[in-house]
């Protein structure tokens, strides 16, 4: 993988939001350019992409990096302006959400369940980062089990949305996403090739990306606010899907793929209409 | 012009239309239910999409995802449904996305009767979202004919101020069947007073210029104008900034582009018997007005010098009309007495201002014309039904 930060850039970023104002060692940039980096790979223009993001350091962070449109949404409601969006713009424009895993898993996932049924043409890119964390870091719904957290004192007790059997991928393949996948934030090329496939996907995508929170999580949980610390804890608790060993939290990869196997929502709501517009029925 | 005997519902569908919405999402409740079935029927016919939501809060949120798109879009509810909305209404007035949204008012708190009119909502539609530092546009219609043309008019002042525009109905005049003329062309239009103004696209830089000034276009995305919105205090270019000049400056947009811009819809409201200096002013909106009317040319009949002022703009509040010292009396569908305080609020000092309630149903004319005689003859006003025993 050829070092192409700056290019990429200059290219689609603006230069008021980059860098960042995020904590010294986070890993959301690792995440944010692997999506910038895919968009590049696939040879999109600014023109091409209408960005959206949610709250949170997630969101907050990545809002308005990009060069072009773009909005930020209400805490958890990204995905329903996403499908009102998804209706009112051309097929080929594209949507790309980046935003929180408080946000999609929490709050926001009976929208992100519609917006999965209705197979809307969107790639959401979940930055996990454990919990919420611009909130000071309390726990969320794929913190892993028995972490420490600020409302989790005594360790995660509760089943959450990673827990054995439970996992939030399931839900949303359940309800009909069409392009699923997990990766953590120091996957690199390999995570590069996914969220490239989650865009070309003709329907709604998601890809969970646990990331790095050194100043919560990482303090809190690992004792330390070392950046090393977090990395390597999260890194040895990952391992691509077919190689997992006992202490697997994070199986990486693809998850579930039936791209383009049925309509996108966009493309269906109007051939309806039009039909109905032109013969009075369905 | 095409006439029919239909209800609000279908008044309201046939007024988006002309105004040029095309895109409605709601979620069923009673008694907005039929509209987002008349919707569902029609705006395919006309090329718009229907979109049921999971709830009110996506539907309002799907509706500022069709708008930031470029397209009108509206969105209709009852009470319980509309607190669903704070969350979005919040965003929409930040954002300054144009949107129409469409209050049935019944019986609360809560779901409280389901199938009777109610006005428990009047400051609700004042504040329908936290965080202050705006103004709101609400008009309310009284007449199936006058919500197709409220309808229109919220879609028009919606593009010129650049925000969400209320109409506040309640289930008789949503429910009820009327006599209703839809204009077929431009020109019935005019002739009915009925104006629309197109969607523009705002080409920035300058997304969220610090002025009281109209018809600067929305932010609406995918022309690659550049154009960024979001839920934090905007810059002029519109990113998000934590800082309290420039959050003072976005809060002065948000409340003066609508207080200095109140000749657009100020004189939407309608006077009865008002240029002899009434002895006592009778304040309502909505349904009641109707029975507040008959009681006012009733009571004229009977001598009495009572005038009826019936409002349609009702917010922001048109104080204007309420220079005059004399006697008010506030008519309202609600116990606790709602329009009554800002009547108080806005009449001159020492002004006599009563409430009359009831709610669920509508006050009857002889028990209007019994409160306007006794307030002429400087009596209480008997609240039956006030004390328990009276039931
Ligand atoms: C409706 C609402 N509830 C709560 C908040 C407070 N809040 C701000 S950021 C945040 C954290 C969100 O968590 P996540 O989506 O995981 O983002 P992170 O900060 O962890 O990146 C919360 C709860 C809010 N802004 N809005
Ligand atoms: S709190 Fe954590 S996730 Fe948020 S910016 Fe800091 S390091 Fe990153
Ligand atoms: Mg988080």
């Amino acid at each position: 993988m050829e070092y192409r930060s700056s290019r990429i850039t200059s290219k689609y970023l603006r230069s008021r939001k980059i860098p960042s104002t995020a904590c010294s060692g986070c890993g959301l940039g690792m995440n944010h350019k692997i999506v910038v980096q895919a968009v590049d790979e696939l040879g999109l223009e600014v023109a091409d992409i209408v960005w959206g993001t949610s709250i949170g350091c997630a969101g907050r962070q990545t809002f308005a990096t990009w060069k072009g449109d773009g909005f930020a949404g209400t805490h958890g409601r990204a995905y329903a302006i996403a499908r009102g969006l998804r209706i009112a713009l051309p097929p080929e424009k594209k949507i790309i959400l980046t935003v929180g895993d408080g946000d999609a898993f929490g709050i926001g996932l009976m929208h992100l369940i519609h917006a999965a049924r209705s197979n809307a043409d969107m790639t959401v890119i979940v930055n996990d980062n454990l919990g919420y964390q611009s909130t000071g870091g309390q726990y969320g719904w794929t913190t892993p089990q028995g972490s420490h957290t600020d409302s989790s004192p005594y360790g995660m007790f509760e089943h959450n949305l990673m827990s054995e059997g439970m996992d939030v991928l399931e839900i949303l393949k359940g309800a009909g996403a069409t392009f699923l996948a997990r990766h953590v934030a120091m996957d690199g090329a390999r995570a590069v090739e996914t969220v490239k496939r989650g865009i070309l996907n003709r329907g709604f995508s998601l890809i969970h990306m646990p990331y790095p929170c050194p100043t919560n999580f990482g303090s809190r949980e690992l004792g330390s606010r070392n950046q090393v610390n977090i990395y390597r804890w999260i890194e040895e608790q990952a391992a691509p899907l077919g190689q997992e060993k006992e202490n697997t939290v994070w199986a990486t990869g693809i998850w579930h793929d039936a791209s383009n196997s049925r309509p996108e929502f966009h493309e269906m709501v109007h051939d309806t209409v039009e039909k109905i517009r032109r013969t009075g029925t369905l | 012009m095409k006439r029919f005997l239909e209800t609000g519902n279908f008044a309201i569908t046939e007024g988006a239309i002309l105004a040029g919405c095309r895109f409605f999402s709601g979620y069923p409740i009673t008694p907005a239910t039929e509209l987002a079935e008349a919707m569902s029927l029609r705006l395919p016919q006309v090329g718009g999409f229907y979109l049921q939501a999971e709830d009110e809060c996506a539907a309002m949120h799907m509706c500022i995802g069709a708008s930031l798109g470029g397209m009108k879009a509206m969105t209709a509810t009852s009470g319980p449904g509309f607190i669903l909305y704070a969350d979005p209404y919040g965003w929409a007035l930040g954002c300054e996305t144009p949107l129409v949204v469409l209050n049935s008012g019944r019986v609360g708190p809560v779901s409280g009767i389901t199938g009777a009119p109610g006005q428990g909502e009047f400051y609700l539609m004042r504040y329908p979202t936290q965080g202050g530092n705006f103004e709101t546009i609400c008009l309310a219609p009284s007449t199936a004919q006058e919500c197709m043309a409220m309808t229109v008019e919220a879609f028009y002042l919606s593009e010129r101020f650049r925000m969400p525009v209320s109409v506040l109905a309640d289930q008789l005049i949503t429910d009820g069947f009327e006599d209703i003329s839809v204009p077929e062309n431009d020109d019935e239009m005019k002739e009915m007073g009925l104006r629309v103004w197109p969607r523009k696209v705002c080409q920035g830089p300058e997304f969220y210029p610090y002025t009281d000034e109209l018809d600067i276009p929305p932010v609406v995305l995918g022309h690659n104008t550049g154009g960024i919105c979001s839920d934090w205090t905007p810059t002029v270019e519109g990113y998000d900034i934590e800082e309290v000049e420039a959050h003072h400056k976005h809060a002065y947009r948000l409340i003066y582009k609508v207080r200095n811009n109140r000749h657009l819809f100020n004189h939407l409201y309608e006077k009865k018997f008002m240029d002899d200096d009434p002895d006592l002013v009778v304040v309502s909106y909505g349904t009641p007005s109707r029975v507040v009317n008959t009681a006012v040319i009733k009571a004229r009949e009977k001598g009495l010098k009572v005038g009826s002022l019936r409002l349609i703009n009702l917010w922001p509040f048109p104080d204007e009309h309420f220079t005059r010292k004399t006697k008010y009396l506030s008519v309202e569908l609600n116990w606790d007495g709602e329009l009554v305080r800002e009547v108080q609020r806005a009449t001159p000092k020492d002004s006599e201002v009563h409430f009359l309630g009831t709610c669920g149903d509508l006050p009857t004319t002889p028990d209007l014309i019994e409160a306007f005689e006794n307030l002429l003859k400087n009596e209480p006003l008997s609240r039956k039904g006030w004390v328990l025993e009276e039931w």
